[in-house]
């Protein structure tokens, strides 16, 4: 499995300065980079110097909305050329998404395709936050707030710029993800390690990451209570259950979920103790109404046995999730009870 | 989690009815019917023998559900016609690399 980034960031956040540096890095070498520019005359990609073993693609029009399809076919064609020997054997892929790109969409398009499912994973969403400008950025820009909130990593950029930490911008990303890793580059410099490792195993299938993975998710009904979680009309909550949930309740639960919350899911994580599989807990992973099937662990990664499901959601009452899974939960137990 | 199925979907209307973004209310009668007002429509909503769960009633149109999930949907056709759902979509990439 070829590994995939998703970079984003609001326009002028540094996506471009940072995404330069990871590719001289040699630790980030036998890179293929997808750039999508919103407008007819692309620059940032003659800004991008790749060693030889690295190529950028560029990409013109919006990319979430427009050229879906067109990204899928440009990850086949590089896929195809790779195969042929047309290009360098490139390890891992970056696509560098348009300043106001919504980044679900793309993700869809990684996760909904047959042929590129078989190939690439997606290893997470990185999103560049300006330490400068980002705080009034997210107060203005909607689309940047939803960058903010589907990462997985969120870099802080121009820190050079700013005297002090930016503890205000820094509260504010909590509050809009707290399960997103804050990490500092400063002219671009960073560690490629710690970037696109959010997914929950290893690309490469030899080393389950599960542990990390879950360790985002809160471990208390109280970090879900905290009043200053919220932001707006984003918020992030945990529902935590003690007790295992039958597979058709989860089910239900997602198919309900997508059906009236879809567009505002915009990301749910978690890891379910399912009544039928007690020892095997299932990890679910989805973006607004698109899942990855359920992976079920070999065993339980910590003595932590509950189900805990992570929500990143847009003006989703908290109230209305908890009461849906136990409505079901109650449903699902009155139809097992003899008539 | 209560025991008492109209408890329960009384606390998810109220809790829908923000989630959607529609104002309206919902009240229990004494008999345990549910009376949801929104938008200029009022629904009942009362429990249903098998094959049903629940029956909702409009004017003068009843109609029988199966399920929490239908009994969601039935009633937000009602109260939120324009609203477009979505189907949830289980996409082939393994979250898991194979």
């Amino acid at each position: 499995m070829i590994p995939v980034g998703v970079l984003t960031g609001f326009l002028g956040s540094g996506k471009t300065t940072l995404l330069g540096r990871l590719l001289k890095s040699p630790d980030f070498g036998r890179t293929a980079v997808i750039i999508n520019e919103f407008g007819e005359v692309g620059l940032d990609h003659d800004l991008i110097e790749t060693s030889d073993e690295s190529f950028v693609t560029l990409q013109t029009g919006c990319l979430c909305c427009t050229i879906r399809g067109d990204l899928v076919l440009t990850l086949a064609e590089i896929l195809r050329r790779r195969d042929d020997g047309a290009v360098a054997p490139f390890e891992r892929v970056v696509i560098e998404t348009s300043g106001l790109a919504d980044p679900a969409p793309i993700l869809h398009a990684l996760m909904g395709d047959d042929h590129l499912a078989a190939r690439l994973a997606v290893a997470g969403v990185v999103t560049t936050v300006d330490a400068v400008n980002g705080a009034e950025t997210l107060g203005r820009m909607p689309e940047s707030v939803k960058q903010v909130a589907v990462a997985d990593r969120l870099v802080l950029t121009k820190t050079d710029l700013v005297d002090a930490p930016p503890n205000a911008l820094l509260a504010r990303l909590a509050a809009l993800n707290p399960s997103a890793r804050v990490l500092s580059a400063t002219f671009g410099a960073i560690d490629p390690a710690h970037l696109f490792d959010a997914g929950v195993c290893d690309v490469s299938g030899k080393s389950p990451n599960v542990p990390a993975w879950l360790a985002d998710i809160p471990h208390h009904h109280d970090a879900a209570h905290d009043p200053g979680r919220h932001d707006e009309r984003i918020s992030c909550f945990a529902l935590i259950r003690d007790r295992p949930i039958p597979a058709v309740a989860l089910t239900l639960f997602l198919e309900v979920m997508a059906e009236h919350c879809g567009a505002d899911l915009l990301r749910l994580k978690g890891i379910v103790d399912i009544a039928e599989s007690p020892d095997r807990p299932a990890v679910i992973h989805g973006v607004q109404h698109v899942f990855h099937p359920p992976a079920f662990l070999a065993r339980w990664p910590s003595s932590d046995r509950r189900s805990r499901l992570v929500f990143i959601v847009r003006e989703i009452p908290r109230a209305f999730v908890e009461a849906l899974l136990a409505a079901i939960e109650a449903e699902v137990h009155e139809a097992a009870q003899p008539a | 989690m209560t025991a008492d199925p109209i408890a329960t979907v009384h606390d998810l209307l109220v809790a829908g009815l923000r989630a959607w973004r529609v104002d309206g209310s919902v009240t229990r009668a004494p008999d345990g019917t549910l009376e949801l007002t929104a938008r200029g429509a009022t629904l009942r909503v009362s429990r249903a023998s098998l094959p049903f769960r629940w029956m909702v009633t409009f004017g003068v149109r009843s109609r029988g559900v199966t399920s929490v999930a239908g009994l969601l949907r039935t009633v937000r056709r009602v109260v939120d016609p324009d609203h477009q759902s979505n189907r949830l979509r289980i996409a082939p990439a393994p979250l898991v690399p194979p």
